[in-house]
């Protein structure tokens, strides 16, 4: 198990992570969340050991060096490119101090893996994008560590290569600790057993996907677009678009945070959709408002992510 | 762990021969260019002599001892080997210096009109002669010295008296078997080390240019560890570069004159000092263009105020044995060139150069200490 507790890191007077805190168990694929500059790599680097804490702790229950415990895959390929994709397995695996013979089998082994068994002595640098990527994860597993994180594992990934990784990441996590970085949502749904939310260096919520689905509240969502931009017209409650917000919070008995506006778009959460339908589409020609489409879809892990860190783009 | 550093080391520099190349056949390559130039501009000097004399009148007839001074002195250079001097009349003196001012004679030696009156008169006196050129010019100065020598020779033949002295020259050490592209190649010798400083900076940095510094860190490598694997594929390299270079200069000419053993010693400690300089280059850029960039102020300063292509004797602040130590001498290149120089030209031993080798290894250790310093604090650091 990992345990973080009030980690904090500022460089200058911007606070890049902030009383953090948060527990990792042994066998569990924690996906961790964050628009950019949320603090997410700081973090990682902190846990790594690549970046000094200005406070907090960080407490291992595996025994051993960082160096043994931690395989980390960055999210840039970091590679010789010189060297042959054994030659580097190899060469990493002797800086690990790994006998020859036992880094030699191990990269063999991590090459078949990562289906890059016909590329052995092949240049690093000759490889395509999604073997880079490939090779950039057997880096990280090398040296065979307890404790595996990923900086957007997926990034660059074709289908078929995203699935392969996918498998692997989930066969290794019978046996190791995992921790993903990641802005794709789709990645950490399919992926991370729990998600943990970071902002402005912050942890925002952790916990399982559904439990944190079932935060925004419960049922599915219903997305409608409109012909205008409701979004912009909302803080003035003599307009057509405010009026039909809460004639449907009324109607549906909704609450405030169950339904949301994203431009063009009002998103309603509850089990009621269907029966409310032709109810929904009235208020919206009661209220002058044309209604482009209508979809009805599950609560999104994006949702959520959203919810939390807002819609403002970050630098 | 040093061992896989420096194969691998090994292995990328030959895989990107391009660099390799360049820093293994830069100092050749001088090696020939000065030979060329030295080959090009053997040193010749051109005296005049203007004749002014009026003769002496006596009872068999008038005598000129100045129209003699001419055909005496070639008579004399032709007789010698090796005296790159040669020596012609001009009608006038204003005709001889133009001819100076557009240089196409170094010195005018004018004999005065009174020359023959002032040897044959029955009470002689010194006639006084005239040297005329440009005072700051190298090529008037020995001109002048060689004139000044053969009118000395001269005026002891005519006036039958004995010189006052002879001189001896006695070569020291090796010195008289040498010449100008020999002297110049313990400098060549040590450039071929000095552009190490490319390939071994652009070995350290290229871990951090391409983010591979990061694995290694996360590896539980040392630093000492990462640096003494790439120092020794780097010496390697600067014993090969150095080895192609004496192989030029051999092929030219070039003798290596003193112990093979003191030259090893001298060009590992050099490869090793450059190798340590380029931990400083490595600290202060982030990349292999920042250093191509960078690389090339140090390369210049060693290249040209280290001695390597051109010799400066600065002012000596204290000695170390025989050797004065100056701001020459932190340049680690500087104590090498002067210990290679004694080794091929004096033919010394190790206990000679003992002052080059300790400044040498000084500097190396000063070096090592900042680049170490310079390279953990700003590629190495968690803060």
């Amino acid at each position: 198990m990992i345990s973080i507790s009030h980690l904090r890191k500022t460089f200058g007077d911007l606070v890049a992570v902030d009383d953090l805190s948060l527990t990792i168990d042994q066998g569990e694929i924690l996906g961790v969340l964050g628009p950019n500059g949320a603090g997410k790599t700081t973090a990682i680097r902190m846990v790594c050991g690549l970046l000094q804490k200005d406070s907090g702790e960080i407490q291992w229950e595996i025994p051993g060096n960082l160096s043994d415990i931690i395989g980390f895959c960055p999210q840039e390929n970091l590679f010789w490119p010189r060297l042959t994709c054994f030659e580097q397995l190899v060469f990493l695996g002797k800086m690990h101090k790994m006998s020859a013979e036992k880094a030699e089998a191990r990269a063999d082994e991590l090459l078949n893996l990562l289906g890059l068994s016909g590329k052995t002595a092949v240049y690093a640098a000759k490889l395509s994008g999604g073997m880079q990527r490939r090779l950039n994860i057997a880096l990280a597993l090398i040296h065979d560590p307890p404790v595996l994180i990923l900086d957007e594992p997926e990034a660059g990934l074709d289908p078929q290569s995203r699935i392969l990784i996918r498998d692997l990441i989930r066969s290794l996590a019978v046996k190791k600790t995992v921790i993903i970085t990641t802005h794709n949502m789709d990645e950490a749904e399919r992926l991370a057993d729990r998600v943990a939310i970071i902002d402005h260096g912050k942890l925002l919520v952790v916990g399982s996907v559904d439990s944190l689905k079932q935060r925004l509240g419960k049922g599915d969502c219903l997305e409608c677009r409109f012909e205008t931009d409701l979004e912009s017209t909302l803080m003035d409650m003599e307009t057509p678009s405010a009026r039909f917000m809460e004639a449907i919070r009324k109607t549906m008995g909704l609450s405030t945070e169950a339904i949301s506006v994203v431009q063009d778009k009002v998103l309603i959460r509850s089990f009621q959709h269907l029966e409310k339908l032709s109810e929904i589409t009235d208020l919206a020609q009661n209220n002058g408002l044309n209604i482009r489409d209508i979809q009805l879809r599950k609560t999104t892990l994006e949702d959520v992510f959203i919810q939390l860190t807002g819609r403002a783009l970050r630098e | 762990m040093i061992w896989s550093i420096f194969i691998k080391s090994i292995s990328e520099q030959i895989r990107n021969f391009w660099i390799l190349i360049l820093t293994v056949s830069m100092a050749p390559f001088f090696v020939f260019v000065y030979f060329l130039i030295n080959e090009a501009s053997q040193p010749h000097y051109r005296a005049l002599i203007v004749n002014l004399d009026q003769g002496f009148e006596r009872k068999e007839g008038l005598i000129n001892v100045g129209s003699s001074v001419l055909p005496n002195f070639q008579s004399y250079l032709a007789s010698q080997e090796n005296i790159p001097l040669s020596i012609h009349s001009a009608a006038t003196r204003e005709i001889a210096a133009k001819k100076i001012e557009t240089r196409k004679a170094d010195v005018l030696l004018v004999i005065p009109a009174n020359f023959s009156q002032s040897i044959l008169a029955e009470i002689p006196s010194a006639p006084e002669i005239e040297i005329v050129g440009n005072i700051s010019s190298t090529g008037y100065l020995i001109s002048a010295v060689w004139l000044s020598e053969l009118l000395n020779d001269f005026m002891a033949q005519q006036t039958g008296q004995e010189r006052l002295f002879t001189i001896k020259e006695t070569a020291l050490g090796l010195s008289g078997q040498v010449d100008e592209f020999e002297l110049w190649m313990p400098g060549m010798l040590i450039l071929s080390i000095i552009m190490l400083m490319f390939s071994a900076t652009i070995a350290i940095i290229v871990e951090v240019d391409q983010g591979t510094i990061l694995r290694l860190k996360l590896s539980g490598m040392e630093a000492w560890q990462f640096l003494i694997g790439v120092g020794f594929s780097q010496v390697l390299v600067g014993l090969i570069a150095i080895f192609l270079t004496l192989a030029a200069a051999t092929s030219l000419g070039f003798e290596l004159r003193g112990s093979i053993l003191s030259f090893l010693l001298i060009t590992v400690l050099t490869s090793i000092s450059m190798v340590a300089f380029s931990l400083i280059l490595a600290a202060v850029t982030r990349s292999v263009t920042d250093v191509l960039v960078v690389g090339n102020f140090p390369l210049f300063l060693f290249m040209f105020f280290s001695g390597a292509a051109f010799p400066l004797s600065p002012k000596a602040w204290f000695y170390l044995g025989d050797y004065g130590v100056s701001w020459q001498s932190l340049m680690s290149p500087a104590p090498a060139i002067s210990a290679l120089q004694k080794i091929s030209i004096m033919g010394v031993g190790l206990d000679d150069i003992q002052g080059e080798l300790l400044a040498l290894t000084l500097m190396t250790a000063i070096y090592f200490a900042i680049g170490l310093w310079g390279f953990q604090r700003r590629h190495l650091s968690t803060k």
